[in-house]
């Protein structure tokens, strides 16, 4: 029996966004199916925020997937965005209000 | 002939007695994994050269320009990718331990490459990639100790093409405040020593999407704790034992055989390693 691979990439780890950010580019061609899942380490008061799953064929120009995402409004709070059928990069894209500002460990579960 | 040569996939290696292990990327991951320092009740704790090793993936090699590559054997290959950021350095690791003080060799095809973000040669982003052992004697261990070799492509401006060794590391900090954590980085600009071969110029291919791979071959022994030698395509290197890291062992590494792979960038762009395919053996 073959089992359908898979792996988790921790794309970002304690990483402070307070205003426009975009997570590594993340190839995966091998994969037909995502999560991203955002843990928030810490958060500003009254935090809101979204993040757009992008895809992109060369990993240098990206466009957003159509996916969005609301960020974690508290600290150890998680969130979560699923997509199939991405074709070869992904990352997460977004821009916070001023004084916002999230940590973040961002994981990407992919799966045959 | 011997069995290997009988391979397709194993003729292009020259292993020794047994194989550790042989990784063909296109069969997934295989234990190499995203490098993380030590830390206790924060990852704030960790050393800051630690915290962002990036984690690996599996590329097919695909250009803007020209679609997908694939690996040299197959679809798919090992990449580590750094950020952005002039030296930025990311690496993959994987850990397995020993069972016999013998020798070891590590084989392995690669090409490197910056980020095709740019309509130029890039022939200089790439400041260089290496690949180390980290080991620890098994039974009444006296050392750990990290045999280091990296190909130094340039700085700055300047193409530099040469092979270089680490005989020296920094000193050792404490994490968190149990007393049980300590780490040290060993991967910083500081340290490196020429090595006595020749300039090595790897054939860049003029644009930076296109990718030829190259034969790396490094030798270590385990019984006398030597570093004895490399070969990367038509360079070989057997004379004296190179230098390489030692310092006393730890209390939980015992017959540690750890190889990691990292790549450094030169500019404000990702630089990229790929391995496909690695294969470490051994005489045991």
């Amino acid at each position: 029996m073959s089992v359908r691979r898979s792996y988790t990439a921790i794309v970002e780890r304690n990483v402070l966004w307070d205003r426009d950010f975009a997570t590594e580019p993340y190839e995966a061609a091998w994969a037909s199916e995502a999560i991203f899942f955002v843990r928030a380490l810490e958060v500003s008061p009254e935090f809101s925020g979204i993040a757009r799953v992008q895809i992109s064929a060369d990993g240098i120009h990206w466009v957003d997937e159509g996916a969005t995402m609301s960020l974690p409004t508290a600290k150890d709070a998680v969130t979560f965005c699923k997509v199939a059928h991405f074709g070869g990069w992904l990352r997460l894209y977004g821009e916070l209000d001023d004084g916002a500002s999230i940590t973040v460990l961002v994981s990407l579960a992919l799966k045959e | 002939m011997s069995a290997y040569s009988a391979d397709p996939r194993l003729s292009r290696f020259d292993p020794l007695e047994r194989v550790i292990f042989y990784d063909d990327f296109d069969e997934g991951i295989r234990g190499w994994s995203e490098l993380i320092g030590n830390y206790e009740h924060t990852l704030d704790s960790m050393l800051p050269e630690y915290s962002d090793m990036r984690p690996p993936m599996l590329s097919n090699l695909t250009m803007w320009d020209t679609g997908t590559a694939g690996s040299m054997e197959g679809d798919y290959a090992l990449k580590v990718a750094s950020r952005a950021r002039m030296g930025a350095l990311a690496t993959s690791i994987k850990r397995v331990t020993f069972r016999r003080r013998g020798q070891i060799q590590l084989e392995c095809y690669f090409t490197f490459k910056p980020e095709a973000s740019e309509l130029r040669l890039s022939v200089n982003d790439v400041r260089a990639f290496g690949v180390l052992f980290d080991l620890q004697d098994g039974m009444n261990p006296e050392y750990r100790w990290m045999p280091h070799l990296r190909y130094h492509n340039a700085q700055g401006d300047e193409m530099i093409n040469r092979w270089q060794m680490k005989s020296a590391t920094r000193a050792f900090s404490k994490i968190g405040d149990s007393g049980e954590t300590v780490s040290h980085y060993h991967l910083g600009p500081e340290h490196w020593e020429y090595i006595d071969a020749p300039v090595q110029t790897l054939a860049y291919n003029e644009i930076a999407t296109k990718m030829n791979w190259h034969y790396l071959r490094i030798n270590v022994d385990l019984a006398e704790r030597r570093f004895l030698g490399f070969q990367c395509n038509d360079l070989i290197y057997d004379g004296d034992p190179l230098k390489y890291v030692s310092i006393p062992a730890m209390p939980n590494l015992n017959c540690m055989l750890n190889t990691l792979f990292w790549v450094e960038t030169n500019r404000d762009k990702r630089a990229f390693l790929y391995v496909d395919s690695v294969l470490l053996s051994g005489e045991f």
